[in-house]
């Protein structure tokens, strides 16, 4: 079969080239229909009769009158190996089928049926299972006799385990679905109910289950007419041909080739042709749509126009100061989007700053750039980001791991999938005391201990024994704390530290957190989306919009008198009391994807108070650490209801 | 930890049960009498009558099972009706051999699977990830037994680096037992490897878009901290699982690689058996194998326990 393949090759074609998957999948195919074309007709096409000898000429290699030789009887080889197809077609055919009846009706039987029948049926599936499959397949052709036939049958019995696994699953998945219920509560009797609601279900995953097992089947074939248990001599499979091989191996190995390459082209191209039905069928559907990416043209950035916003002036005791920060992430398709642009923000030692927007304008990627872990998909383009003076961006991968830890540590939002489930909470603190500070063991585990009862854990010693499940929210939240403090960062990055934590535990974490600075003396970088949170815990507070800082405040001039709509609207959208009858005001609107802004004020189609000059790009401009990006600034008299 | 083994070996105890009546069952399935077998066609009436009794065949059939139980509990699988050797003593000499082949194969699946899914995983789309996914895919559609014939012919028959055929156990020779096992067990292991490797790749992948992992990143240790210990340690939960069944596949497997390599195995002596109608040998076969395979089960369920806090009984 493999010995015909052409060897011209088409030539390389520059335009509509078909992907590689459509490549395999079309080769998958090709293989396929050409075994079953020689199965079906191996009778026309063969160039000698299979079984007929000439032990003059045995074990002659391959020429112009034998292309793959003969075998030790004289026999063609490539005749045997095309009668050999046609064993493979059916073996494959009859012990699929077979399983394929026997499995799903009993699968769907006792998974419908449940109690007794299903226990008992589902332990001999168990037991069947806990056997290797071969010696199943050896067991069941002890009771009917070797042979082709017989051995399907105890391969057909075998794998009929799987469907009925198979069956009875989407079963027992789909009896209590409603429209189940309710065709049973309408009277529809058992067999309609099975024939007509439950079996559909079933037709996607049996459709990947019978490739797998054709795939299966044909090795197991193989294996058992090369042990002498299927295919009987002198009947040509490819399985009874490796056996002859065998014999061979020191004087003619080529005897091996035709058949094993035949068995792995067809097992290869039913198990590739496997995987594509499962992808299409995952998908849900087979056709490939392309996400359409949205036309609109990117924003210019501010370097691109040549309008930087003012710089900060810098402040002699300044832990972190970001000047000009630009990120992109890379879309699929290989374009960049920026996602932060020419963002700048300083943060005093022992200052609070918090960092407050809606999801999606880039806060967490600010946050990720400052300890370099924006991933593979993004970059920083533009900008420095200083850490008592020196540049993060500058440093290679071994310098920020160093950094990273010891100088900038940061705290997530989920404080349970935030820690390894596999070892105990205080392992994880120790580990990092060892491998930053170079703590023995002993000493490690005696500051974890410390670390943990600061936290305000009660029974620190025994709790640190603890797995991350079996912890609260906000435990597992202090534990995330003590780590991220263990090495005295400079900076703490908290990126909603308390937004998976129950109101009552949030106001907790915060009191920790004030209670931390006062001792540790970090900065904290606070990201948050609410402004409630950030009035609490924070000094200033910087508001992001779509990846840029559209005002920046002290907390107190921030909630007296908001400067820019966007603030204004998340003031107004937040809930203080109940003493205010009319429903919370909402922004309209959602903000807008990368890539996607608006080219003047990102803002501008969100804000009622837009006007012509917004359409051009707005500079963040001010005094001191009251900065506001919006020309309308001075004449707006923003409400804020409070 | 003791806890979690005693609940798996009660759970086992219906499964035995039911194999044990399986395997039992097998004498009453057989087409042919098994007393026929034995005595061949020159047996008079007289010897048939005597052999029947003596093999207790007159006894009701759940007395029957009932004396088979229990001499099979106390390590008694009866004797073979080929050769009436003691089916235990053959069984348990083979044994070894089957044995040390699954788990040098385990071994190199193990490890070549690990080692391939994990650079594979580490690097997405990349050459390494390719080499691993396009080894991983053929590596399941080639037959065992057939990669090691073509292993014979390059390394036995041409480059003579080991021995074409033959077993020498451990014991005899640690340095001849090696080099008679390399072979087999590198047809049964890669094959293997591929599965083994699929799932590392795919679990791995999983885990290291974990929160746990970028928080890991952020705390600033290295790169290869985070991959074997805070990675690996999770991606192994799910490998573990169906390397349990990859084992069960090897020992089905090495039944059939053996001859390849003319190596006296079980799988030799369940061909033999099957040919012969031996219904005490294939017994006592399956008997042992379902042993195995449930020992292996429960290591795996232990070896799980460690992995994976939240699947220990608190």
């Amino acid at each position: 079969m493999t010995a015909r393949t052409t060897t011209h090759r088409a030539r390389p074609r520059r335009l509509a080239l078909p992907s590689a998957s459509q490549v395999i999948t079309g080769a998958a195919i090709a293989v396929l229909v050409a075994l079953a074309f020689m199965a079906i007709f191996a009778d026309w096409i063969v160039p000698y009769d299979p079984l007929r000898q000439n032990l003059i000429q045995s074990l002659q290699p391959p020429s112009a009158q034998h292309w793959l030789g003969t075998d030790d009887l004289g026999r063609d080889v490539l005749s045997r190996l095309i009668y050999g197809c046609r064993i493979a077609v059916l073996a494959a055919a009859e012990a699929t089928g077979l399983a394929v009846l026997l499995g799903v009706p009993l699968g769907l039987f006792v998974g419908y049926r449940g109690g007794w029948w299903d226990w008992c049926v589902m332990r001999f599936v168990e037991a069947i299972v806990s056997i290797p499959g071969i010696m199943v397949a050896i067991v069941i052709i002890a009771i009917l006799g070797a042979g082709l036939h017989k051995a399907m049958i105890a391969l057909g019995i075998l794998y009929s385990t799987s469907f009925l696994r198979l069956a009875r699953g989407v079963v027992l998945a789909e009896r209590e679905e409603v429209y189940v219920r309710s065709a049973r509560v309408i009277g529809a009797s058992d067999g309609r109910i099975l024939l007509r609601h439950i079996f559909p279900n079933i037709a996607p995953p049996l459709i990947v289950q019978i490739t797998l097992t054709v795939g299966a089947v044909l090795l197991a074939e193989a294996g058992l007419s090369f042990i002498g248990l299927g295919v009987q001599p002198p009947d040509a499979s490819w399985g009874t041909m490796l056996n002859t091989a065998a014999s061979y191996m020191d004087l003619d190995w080529f005897l091996a080739i035709p058949p094993g390459i035949a068995i792995i082209v067809t097992v290869l191209s039913v198990n590739l042709l496997g995987d594509v039905i499962r992808d299409s069928i995952g998908r849900g559907i087979a056709i490939r749509t392309e996400p359409s990416t949205p036309s609109v043209r990117f924003a210019p950035t501010a370097r691109e126009t040549g309008q930087s916003d003012q710089a900060i002036a810098p402040g002699p005791d300044d832990v972190l100061r970001i000047d000009g920060l630009q990120v992109v992430i890379s879309q699929r398709g290989g374009s960049e989007v920026p996602v932060v642009t020419d963002l700048s923000l300083a943060i005093r030692k022992g200052e609070t700053l918090g960092l407050v927007g809606e999801s999606g304008c880039g806060k967490t990627i600010t946050g990720l750039a400052i300890t370099g872990l924006i991933g593979a998909g993004g970059r920083i383009t533009h900008g420095a980001i200083r850490l008592d003076g020196a540049d993060l961006t500058a440093l290679g991968q071994k310098q920020m791991v160093s950094v990273r830890g010891n100088e900038v540590a940061m705290v997530f939002q989920d404080p349970i999938t935030s820690l390894n489930p596999a070892f105990t909470v205080g392992d994880q603190i120790a580990e990092v005391l060892q491998a930053k500070k170079g703590l023995s063991r002993k000493d490690a585990w005696a500051r974890t201990i410390e670390l943990i009862d600061r936290v305000g854990i009660p029974r620190p010693a025994s709790r640190a024994n603890a797995y991350p499940h079996e912890l609260s929210g906000g435990m597992a939240q202090r534990i995330a704390i003590a780590r991220a403090l263990s090495c005295n960062p400079k900076l703490l990055i908290a990126d909603e530290p308390t937004t998976a934590l129950d109101v009552t535990v949030q106001q907790e974490i915060l009191d920790l957190f004030r209670d931390l600075q006062d001792e540790f003396g970090m900065a904290i970088l606070f990201v948050t989306h609410d402004l409630a949170v950030a009035a609490d815990i924070c000094d200033r507070i910087a508001v992001m919009y779509a990846g840029e800082i559209v005002e920046t405040a002290t907390v107190d001039a921030l909630f007296a008198r908001p400067r820019h709509p966007y603030t204004a609207g998340l003031l107004n959208a937040t809930p203080h009391g109940s003493d205010h009858t009319p429903p919370l005001p909402t922004i309209k609107g959602s903000v807008p994807r990368p890539g996607t802004w608006p080219a003047g004020c990102r803002f501008a189609n969100r804000c009622e108070f837009v006007e012509e000059r917004c359409l051009s790009r707005v500079p963040l401009a001010g005094k001191d650490t009251r900065l506001v990006r919006c020309v309308r600034a001075d004449e707006l008299r923003l409400e804020t209801g409070r | 930890m003791l806890r979690l083994v005693l609940q798996r070996l009660l759970a086992l105890v219906p499964l035995l049960f039911i194999v044990s009546v399986l395997t039992f069952s097998f004498t009453s399935l057989l087409p042919s009498d098994p007393v026929d077998l034995i005595l061949g066609d020159n047996g008079t009436q007289e010897q048939y009558e005597m052999l029947r009794e003596r093999l207790g065949l007159n006894e009701p059939l759940v007395s029957r099972y009932l004396d088979w139980l229990g001499k099979a509990v106390q390590g008694d699988l009866g004797s073979s009706f080929f050769n009436s050797v003691s089916v235990t003593g053959a069984v348990m000499q083979r044994l070894p051999v089957t044995l040390s082949l699954t788990a040098m194969s385990a071994l190199i699946a193990i490890i070549v699977g690990v080692a391939a899914g994990v650079a594979a995983a580490l690097r997405p789309q990349s050459w390494v990830d390719r080499v691993a996914t396009i080894g991983a895919t053929f590596g399941q559609a080639v037959p065992n037994f057939w990669f090691g014939l073509i292993l014979v012919a390059i390394f036995a028959v041409n480059l003579r680096w080991f021995p074409a055929i033959g077993f020498t156990p451990l014991l005899e020779s640690p340095w001849q037992w090696l080099r008679s096992v390399t072979l087999p067990s590198l047809a049964l292991g890669l094959s293997s490897s591929a599965a083994v490797a699929r799932q590392v790749r795919s679990a791995m992948v999983g885990v290291l878009q974990q929160d746990y992992i970028r928080a890991a990143r952020a705390q600033g240790l290295s790169a290869r901290r985070i991959i074997i210990r805070h990675a690996l340690t999770n991606a192994m939960v799910p490998v573990v699982a169906i390397m349990s069944f990859q084992i069960t596949v090897l020992l089905g497997g090495a039944l059939i690689v053996e001859q390849v390599f003319a190596i006296n195995g079980l799988g030799t002596l369940a061909i033999a058996a099957v040919r012969q109608q031996d219904i005490p040998m294939l017994q006592g076969l399956v008997l042992v194998m379902v042993g195995l395979v449930v020992s292996v089960q429960l290591i795996t369920d232990i070896l799980y326990g460690l992995l994976n806090p939240k699947a220990r009984p608190s």
